[in-house]
């Protein structure tokens, strides 16, 4: 299932977002999205998801608008409920109507995928912030879709956590295929992650660059062969006034 | 068991407090050198003796009681019923808001007046409790609404969690800490306005009857002893509900 915006126009009280902003973003692929603050990363997940309704234009999950469509999100906090234990946590989010037992093993088999058993019993107070963030993971993909979309989800973390859940997500990816859009400021988060990575320009934002990743999936480390001429690339979108096509475009809509 | 000695020096500035009330009371009662005026602690309590050991004393208890369960359950429903949207809604807010600041402006003694014109005597403390508590419930579950995480309402959204499960998994173990507190002082105060209701109302059972009818004869430590009574039932039963609203939460693991 493709993430279509078509003609998307995206106004707040004080910015145009996006005007007729168009992109596809591939079934089946884990795109990155990258842009400097304010060009609307965000918006475009929060678009994918229902949480926000476009001005104008279109947004489509595969043939399916938002509303009908079904996607997990991966917010920058993990958001489990404090009051609920991990596999609690999981069974949230599964439909009413499953059987107990059917429950049950699909919460075990999603909380082994992200190294979590042990942890099934336990508050969201009583874990650690990787933790967390491995119980989001789980909540991600139990829940019955086609699409997950990321925001941020390994900020604030240190290189070696990151690494681990970026592994672990990758795991859980193979186990579970979804077409997914990665919103990052990470540079090494997106040349590990993603197969497609579109940077956006100031605001209002366009892509203004799309680059397919020339090494399969299972990346270890960003010194890997096909990254420097990616980064370089990447690098130059993102360096405000070095590439003229990513600079600021229209200027901002007056408030 | 070994006793903490914070707890112990607790406990003892509780016995000092209560010894020094107790001590002031009793040289008030002999200044004054009239039971009638202010009866001392020992003819109170002997008069408190006296009247648990009548039946009527237990009925009348019990009567309060029920009464005042009554309304102050029939607004923790109504509360939380109208509570969730009025929280969720600012124009079903504003709508409510004059009603509120009614109930919440006239004197308790007006509303007990009117209802003693619209009501069975039996019936007239269980509304004024009602309507009493209302105010105080609701506007604790409308405060407790809106503290609710929007982060995780949003959650909630995306994965296309029903309305039964949002509002029993998400919103009411939220709002629990502030139906907890509203709930306190809703059921605090429904005491209160249940006996004053008793009293004018005059139901042929009730704390408030009992104190109305000693007064009338002047047997002041009787006074005391009704008042004592319906102090302990409210204690106790705010007691019993932080009880369970503590157990609750600990069941919730929040």
């Amino acid at each position: 299932m493709s993430l279509v915006l078509q003609g998307v126009t995206k106004t707040f009280p004080d910015v145009t977002v996006f005007r007729d902003l168009s992109a596809v973003f591939p079934a089946g692929r884990v795109s990155v999205l990258l842009g400097p603050s304010g060009s609307g990363k965000t918006t475009i997940l929060n678009l994918l998801s229902g949480l926000l309704e476009a001005d104008a234009g279109q947004v489509l999950l595969g043939d399916r608008s938002p509303v009908e469509a079904r996607v997990s999100y991966l917010f920058q906090e993990p958001r489990l409920l404090p009051w609920l234990t991990v596999e609690k946590n999981l069974d949230f989010v599964l439909p009413p109507g499953l059987p107990r037992s059917c429950r049950k093993e699909l919460i075990a088999a999603r909380l082994e995928e992200v190294s979590l058993t042990g942890a099934a019993r336990k508050y969201p107070s009583e874990l650690s912030g990787g933790m967390a963030r491995r119980a989001a993971m789980a909540r991600a993909f139990i829940f019955e879709s086609q699409a997950l979309l990321m925001d941020e989800p390994f900020q604030g973390l240190d290189l070696p956590l990151k690494l681990s859940l970026i592994r672990t997500f990758e795991a859980a990816l193979e186990a579970n295929p979804k077409t997914v859009l990665f919103v990052t400021h990470n540079m090494e988060e997106a040349l590990l992650l993603g197969d497609e990575i579109f940077v956006l320009s100031q605001p209002p934002a366009r892509v203004c660059l799309h680059l397919s990743h020339p090494v399969p999936r299972g990346r270890r480390y960003p010194g890997h062969e096909g990254f420097p001429e990616l980064e370089r690339r990447i690098f130059r979108a993102l360096d405000p006034g070095a590439e003229p096509d990513c600079g600021p475009g229209s200027p901002r809509t007056p408030a | 068991m070994t006793v903490s000695t914070p707890r112990l020096k607790s406990a003892g500035i509780g016995a000092a407090s209560l010894a020094l009330f107790l001590g002031v009371w009793k040289a008030g009662s002999l200044f004054m050198g009239s039971s009638i005026i202010l009866p001392s602690p020992e003819e109170t309590l002997r008069e408190a003796l006296r009247l648990t050991a009548g039946k009527a004393f237990w009925l009348s208890l019990g009567a309060t009681l029920l009464r005042g369960t009554a309304g102050f359950a029939l607004s923790f429903a109504a509360g939380l019923l109208l509570g969730y949207p009025a929280g969720r809604s600012p124009l079903f807010r504003r709508f409510l808001q004059p009603y509120l600041t009614v109930i919440h402006s006239t004197p308790v003694l007006a509303i007990i007046l009117i209802a003693l014109v619209w009501f069975r005597t039996e019936v007239v403390p269980v509304f004024v409790a009602f309507l009493m508590a209302f105010p105080v419930i609701i506007g604790n579950v409308v405060q407790g609404i809106g503290a609710v995480d929007e982060g995780l309402v949003a959650m909630a959204r995306v994965y296309r969690v029903g309305r039964r499960k949002r509002i029993l998994g998400l919103y009411l173990p939220s709002v629990l800490p502030f139906i907890a507190s509203g709930a306190s002082a809703a059921l605090g105060l429904s005491w209160r306005v249940v006996v004053a209701a008793e009293v004018l109302s005059q139901p042929v059972l009730g704390i408030g009857t009992g104190l109305q009818e000693a007064k009338i004869r002047l047997e002041t430590p009787r006074v005391f002893a009704w008042t004592a009574a319906a102090l302990l039932v409210s204690r106790l039963t705010e007691g019993a509900f932080s009880r369970l609203m503590r157990r609750l939460r600990n069941r919730r693991g929040a």
